[in-house]
């Protein structure tokens, strides 16, 4: 048996995890280890990224059987879509390492780290609904212990929330799957649950496909979290650590835009072209609902927990404007504000671990304290308010032609709701960190050197995906192709 | 080896008890000593028993002696497999509770041997009235293992509870042999299916009302709702490792006996309990997650969490005369998933309360990961298994029932087992959340890490995780595969002539 690079990707941040739990290590060698390990999955990132053909099917397959009386298959591939959110992965966490690495956690911290990348990796890989499953409730584990070890607040009470939250969604989703499994079996006579053969089901009548499609985009909206499933946003984001709070916002919230993406629009194509403007709407509301929530917010924490929320709507919609420009800007769009509002969170962790407060109003004054702070603030800044020569430019751009193409009138409230979004997170910017105050923020220290080196690649991103933005949609646009008019026949 | 090798094992174990029964007259053997030579015997049998295990096979030894009320196959093997570990289990688990200052004497592994040998024989009876002596030979047992510490008030009301109702239970199905037999003539399994074919011609209602009355015996031992009222206080009320030893095997034997029974005999009743069934199940799931929602005490919660697990076999025991095979390897499998997390979990308790008398409830467990880190991470084990989370042997067991009932087409109960599942989550994860998230500990007194039982759970520890990721990758060793192929033989089996 050959042991694939997305098998080493996946399983070694997890034995490295257990083995540093066991061992007697200190924190120190298991930050150098985590950190080592993370530019590992890079560098394989990297070399898969090189060795990745623009073409639209799945590559870097590997496929064992697991559970053969079953026909449960560990099956992984890539393709364009989990190769973009791969790649963001394999970048931003090495730099979310350096930037948590004066925190004062201990090794159970790191250990689940390393943990929560492998379910993730696991996630983005299967192509096996049942392997998916798997991999997607286990990264619920990790995520669980580092709120509820390392959370502030009532973080116990947060933690049970957000699991049985994101559980009672997935449940729901693991019927709809084995559903499925038991329809190809009637169908076709053998058990399967590789999504190649599901999606090849013609046998379940429409009713029962509906409930099928509601069940998986339950799962997913809850991750999201899409309006009005976002009820567990608020508490865990101000409660969790750090750490959770930038693998929830940058990256776990994208897994659930990519589960919609790999599973639901290949195995319901009809369903999802009819009710996209549905999906469209709650998109372009939650981008409103969420706009005006953040405004309203004085935690700073808790206005990007909003505005985060707001911006997915902004890439739900797009995913579901069924064109070209509307779904490569939501792909570059995942990319764009996972590094930004990860970017934004780990910041906002520095200033709480400096100064342990996270009112807009107790701040003011930062500039002068912290130059460098400021600068990264405001390029992460730039990119979620999408400035243009930022990558959040391009992407807020695809998405809203996407949206016009599908309807004007939605296009220009998305337009202009984003415009006076810009303009209020400007403003709240100037208030928090430019504007001179009699608050006394001496307790604020500027970013260390790893911190700057941490940020350093992701600001240059920014701008490099940005300005060039064809050399990065090169390799997601024949998958797009591949999906709008293999699988969903709309054309552009 | 002729007969005699498929009576080994219930052998080596009947007369293992009579052996420990004599020996204990001798105050000179102190109970180490005893539980030694019990533990001699139950491996010596279940070696013999392993000898066939997974072999396709169906005998009925010694026809002329026994005339076929006792039979050995594949079917059978696997179960006593899993009933000797069962005591095995309960022996190495309560090695450092069963002390003399607590009561306990050589009788007591005479009695958890008779136990055992009632339980194989109810899985090997092919025939009601043996099947009858079979259940009764085991419950009389538990009920005076339950009841063993004469000093503890709890523990003679929770026997003499148990004890009432099911000696009323056991006549029911004593009337409902009388009047299958009545109807059909013949109390063998087998036999009974063919005289209620409707070729016959026959009136069956008889029949039905016999077969109904056994359910009923079937529903009170397995504690599905209405008849659960016992199963809390019972369970609460009895020595920890008699907890254990009821909640993992008796309930494996009694659902072995009937699903032989339903498998071969009742096709054409079944269709007249579906609805009733139904009802059942949704109230059994309802029920047992509302107890298990408002306890407080571990040892209450995993006993009505039992209540729960009831419901989910329920739901593939329904299913089986529409999907056979599978609805019947789906209850093999899910039985040993819920046997060894049900084991870990009442053994580690077990063993955590041996040195002192604890309440155990969930509030004793705050902090508990920072006095004993491998306890509460086999503990964590147990309970995502029982809540059936991937990567543990209770998710390939859910996934086993639920697509089972898909499969039959009773989606409505595959929804509302998943709303339990759902709720359960919560008791379960609420104990993990206690223990690593709370910084002082309070439990005092803990025994630490060592000795013999906490190597076997932490064995039973292991074998959960690879029940929920084992495959054929690695070789020699037994994977998820290896296991439904041995349980869908053993469905096989029973058809055997």
């Amino acid at each position: 048996m050959e042991i694939g690079i997305l098998s080493v990707i996946i399983f070694l941040p997890m034995i490295v995890s257990f083995t540093l739990l066991i061992l007697p290590f200190g924190v120190y060698v298991t930050k150098v280890v985590s950190f080592s390990i993370s530019l590992v999955v890079l560098f394989l990132a990297l070399s898969i990224y090189s060795d990745f053909q623009p073409i639209g099917t799945m590559q870097f397959r590997e496929f064992f059987p697991w559970i053969k009386s079953y026909g449960i298959h560990y099956s992984l591939g890539i393709d364009g879509f989990s190769l973009t959110i791969l790649m963001l992965i394999a970048i931003i966490i090495p730099c979310a390492y350096l930037m948590l690495w004066d925190g004062d956690e201990p090794k159970s911290y790191w250990a689940s780290m390393l943990l929560i990348q492998s379910g993730i990796c696991g996630t983005l890989f299967s192509l096996d609904l049942i392997l998916f499953y798997f991999f997607w409730e286990a990264m619920l584990l990790p995520v669980f212990m580092i709120i509820g070890l390392f959370g502030s607040g009532n973080r116990i009470y947060s933690t049970l929330k957000v699991t049985v939250y994101t559980m009672f969604g997935s449940l729901f989703m693991f019927v709809c799957i084995l559903y499925l499994g038991v329809s190809y079996y009637y169908e076709f006579g053998v058990w399967s649950f590789e999504l190649s053969d599901i999606v090849n089901i013609t046998s379940i009548r429409d009713g029962y496909r509906v409930f099928l499609f509601v069940g998986f985009m339950l799962a997913f909206a809850i991750k999201i979290p899409l309006f009005p499933f976002h009820t567990w946003l608020l508490e865990t984001y101000s409660n969790a650590p750090t750490g959770g709070v930038f693998i929830f916002s940058s990256i776990m919230a994208k897994l659930g835009v990519y589960g919609i993406l790999r599973f639901v629009l290949p195995i319901f194509p009809d369903i999802f072209v009819l009710s996209a403007p549905y999906f469209v709407g709650i998109g372009v509301f939650g981008l409103i609902y969420f706009g005006i929530a953040a405004i309203m917010q004085y935690n700073i924490k808790k206005m990007f927990a909003y505005s985060s929320a707001s911006h997915l709507g902004f890439i739900v919609a797009g995913v579901f404007s069924l064109n070209m420009y509307g779904m490569s800007g939501s792909v570059f769009l995942i990319v764009a504000h996972a590094m930004a509002t990860g970017g934004l969170f780990l910041l906002v962790g520095v200033m709480e671990r400096n100064m342990g407060i996270k009112a807009i109003s107790a701040l003011g004054g930062i500039a002068k304290k912290a130059p460098f702070f400021t600068v990264y603030f405001a390029i992460m800044m730039f990119c979620i308010v999408g400035l243009p020569s930022t990558n959040g430019f391009v992407s807020e751009l695809l998405i809203i032609l996407g949206i016009f193409k599908f309807n004007y009138i939605v296009g220009i409230v998305s337009t202009l709701t984003v415009l006076v979004a810009a303009s209020f997170m400007l403003w709240m910017f100037q208030r928090a960190i430019l504007q001179d105050s009699d608050n006394d923020v001496s307790k604020m220290v500027d970013l260390g050197k790893k911190e700057i080196l941490a940020l350093f690649p992701l600001s240059v991103l920014i701008f490099v995906m940005g300005i060039y933005p064809d050399w990065f949609l090169a390799k997601i646009e024949p998958t797009i192709q591949h999906y709008l008019f293999d699988i969903l026949k709309v054309g552009m | 080896m002729g007969d005699i090798s498929y009576l080994l094992p219930l052998l080596f174990v009947g007369v293992g008890a009579v052996v420990l029964m004599l020996l204990s007259y001798t105050k000179s053997l102190s109970i180490s000593s005893i539980a030694k030579i019990a533990l001699g015997f139950l491996v010596l049998a279940f070696i013999s028993n392993v000898y066939y295990f997974g072999e396709l096979h169906k005998v009925y030894p010694y026809e002329n002696v026994f005339f076929g009320m006792i039979v050995s196959d594949t079917y059978s093997v696997y179960f006593n497999s899993i009933l000797l570990v069962g005591a095995i289990a309960t022996i190495l688990i309560g090695w450092d509770y069963f002390r003399p200052d607590r009561r306990f004497t050589g009788e007591f592994f005479s009695l958890l041997l008779f136990s055992t040998f009632g339980m194989m024989l109810l899985v090997q009876s092919a025939e009601l009235l043996s099947a009858f002596i079979a259940l009764e030979i085991a419950s009389l047992s538990l009920y005076v293992m339950i009841g063993f510490q004469t000093d503890n008030i709890r523990r003679v009301e929770a026997s003499y509870r148990y004890l009432v109702l099911g000696s009323l239970s056991g006549v029911l199905f004593l009337f409902g042999t009388a009047l299958i037999y009545a109807s059909t003539k013949t109390t063998f399994l087998g036999n009974i299916g063919v005289e209620l074919l409707p070729q016959t011609g026959k009136d069956i209602s008889l029949a039905i009302g016999g077969a109904t009355l056994i359910l009923i015996t079937f529903l009170f031992k397995i504690s599905a709702f209405p008849f659960q009222n016992w199963t809390i206080d019972v369970y609460d009320g009895s020595p920890l490792p008699v907890s254990a030893y009821m909640a993992s095997t008796f309930k494996v034997a009694v659902f072995a006996f009937m699903l032989r029974f339903v498998a071969m005999d009742l096709g054409y009743i079944k269709d007249y309990w579906d609805g009733l069934l139904m009802g059942v199940i949704i109230l059994t799931l309802a029920y047992g997650t509302f107890l298990a929602l408002a306890q407080n005490n571990l040892k209450r919660m995993l006993a009505s969490s039992s209540i729960v697990h009831t419901g989910y076999l329920l739901i593939a025991f329904v299913s089986i005369d529409i999907i056979g095979e599978s609805a019947s390897s789906s209850i093999i499998y899910y039985l040993i998933a819920y046997f060894l997390s049900a084991m870990g979990a009442f053994g580690l308790i077990s063993y955590i309360s041996s040195s002192d008398k604890l309440r155990l409830t969930y509030e004793d467990f705050k902090g508990f990961s920072h006095v004993r880190p491998y306890m509460s991470a086999m503990l964590s084990i147990f309970m995502l298994s029982l809540a059936g989370l991937p990567g543990t042997i209770g998710f390939i067991g859910k996934f086993y029932i639920f697509s089972g009932a898909i499969e039959a087409g009773y989606t409505v109960l595959a929804t509302s087992a998943i709303l339990a599942t759902f709720i359960s989550i919560y008791y379960y994860f609420k104990l993990i959340a206690l223990m690593y998230f709370y910084p002082s500990p309070i439990l005092s007194n803990v025994p630490p890490l060592k000795g013999l039982p906490p190597i076997f759970i932490g064995f039973i520890a292991i074998a959960v995780l690879w029940g929920g990721i084992g495959n054929t990758f690695i070789a020699f060793f037994p994977s998820i595969d290896f296991l439904i192929d041995v349980a869908k033989l053993s469905h096989r089996s029973l058809f055997l002539q």
